[in-house]
């Protein structure tokens, strides 16, 4: 009976070890998960937003990115390489558009073609309400690169697929 | 009391070992069936309106297309980067033929295609162009949108999911 009470005790232990390990010390694809959803929290805007959690937004989608970034879309237009400094200031300008705004990603396949390369393909879907009251529900296939530059995964290419081609 | 101990059986089973078994294939077949099979999924948007309304309810049958291809006029599910997020729209052309739009009608081959499902105007012009191999010219059936708002073209075989079950 003693036995079982201490075979129990360390079954337990070795499950509470495992579980530990996997939230402490997450494996480097839940890492590069975790980077999107940082994305997707910052770009997301509530209709209560105040100016400070605003301009703390703003900075912190920044940082997620790498020195360039590589940005490639059907629309010629967009299409570019982009500073850090210009992807804050231009994702401040288009969250001003909108009172309320939901980024969220789904279907993330990551792999990594090289050592601290990852590449991510995913659905990206942007919803919310313009300040005219305007519905927004936009969704595309994404193509990703991270690249892991001082233990942080940051995005260094986007790319938009065309799913249809008109 | 026979009754009131099959009632009570049948919300308190025992635990038994050929109960555990029994569940656990239900589940197993209930997530292969509706995870892989027979999607359940909801509409958003009105690009399918009058036939498949926003907020509706279906499922998208995938074995419809084991066997075959996508035909004219077949509702379809076309994926992104996965199946969490589908396009529901109706193939209009196949490989190899030409797809143009004239005041809002459609024409493939160069010939008038009679549409029952469009019910709403449409003024669309669309220069002829011809689907590519293994591709398929999707449309939605709500075309009172200017062309430009209407997510429409052409997509590859290999995106077609299934088709809804009604």
């Amino acid at each position: 009976m003693v036995k079982i009470k201490y075979l129990l005790i360390g079954v337990l232990i070795v499950i509470l070890g495992i579980l530990a390990a996997v939230i402490f010390f997450p494996n480097k694809e839940k890492r590069v998960k975790k980077q999107f959803n940082l994305l997707s929290e910052w770009v997301s805007r509530s209709p209560d937003e105040n100016t400070f959690t605003l301009l703390q937004k703003m900075k912190n989608i920044g940082n997620l990115f790498d020195e360039h970034c590589e940005l490639k879309a059907p629309s010629q237009s967009l299409s570019g390489s982009y500073t850090r400094e210009e992807i804050s200031a231009y994702a401040g300008s288009a969250r001003s558009y909108f009172s309320q705004l939901d980024l969220k990603f789904y279907d993330l396949h990551v792999v990594f073609p090289e050592k601290e390369v990852a590449k991510v393909t995913l659905t990206g879907r942007l919803t919310g309400k313009s300040t005219a009251g305007e519905q927004v529900d936009e969704t595309r296939e994404l193509e990703c690169v991270l690249r892991k530059i001082e233990n942080k995964w940051l995005f260094g290419e986007i790319e938009i697929v065309e799913v249809l081609k008109k | 009391m026979a009754v009131n101990n099959k009632i009570r059986q049948f919300f308190f089973p025992s635990l038994t070992l050929k109960f555990l078994i029994r569940v656990s294939l239900v589940a197993l077949f209930a997530y292969l069936f509706f995870g892989y099979l027979c999607i359940p999924f909801t509409i958003q948007g009105t690009s399918m309106d009058p036939t498949y309304h926003h907020g509706g309810v279906n499922f998208c049958w995938r074995p419809s297309y084991f066997f075959s291809e996508p035909k004219r006029f077949d509702v379809v599910t076309v994926r992104f980067a996965g199946i969490k997020v589908m396009l529901l729209k109706r193939v209009v052309a196949q490989e190899g033929e030409q797809v143009e739009f004239r005041d809002g009608q459609l024409f493939v081959d160069g010939k008038e295609i009679e549409e029952p499902y469009v019910r709403y105007p449409c003024t669309w012009n669309l220069p002829p162009r011809r689907v590519e191999k293994d591709c398929v010219y999707v449309v939605g059936d709500n075309r009172s949108m200017p062309i430009e708002n209407h997510h429409f073209g052409q997509a590859s075989k290999n995106r077609i999911v299934g088709v809804p079950l009604w």
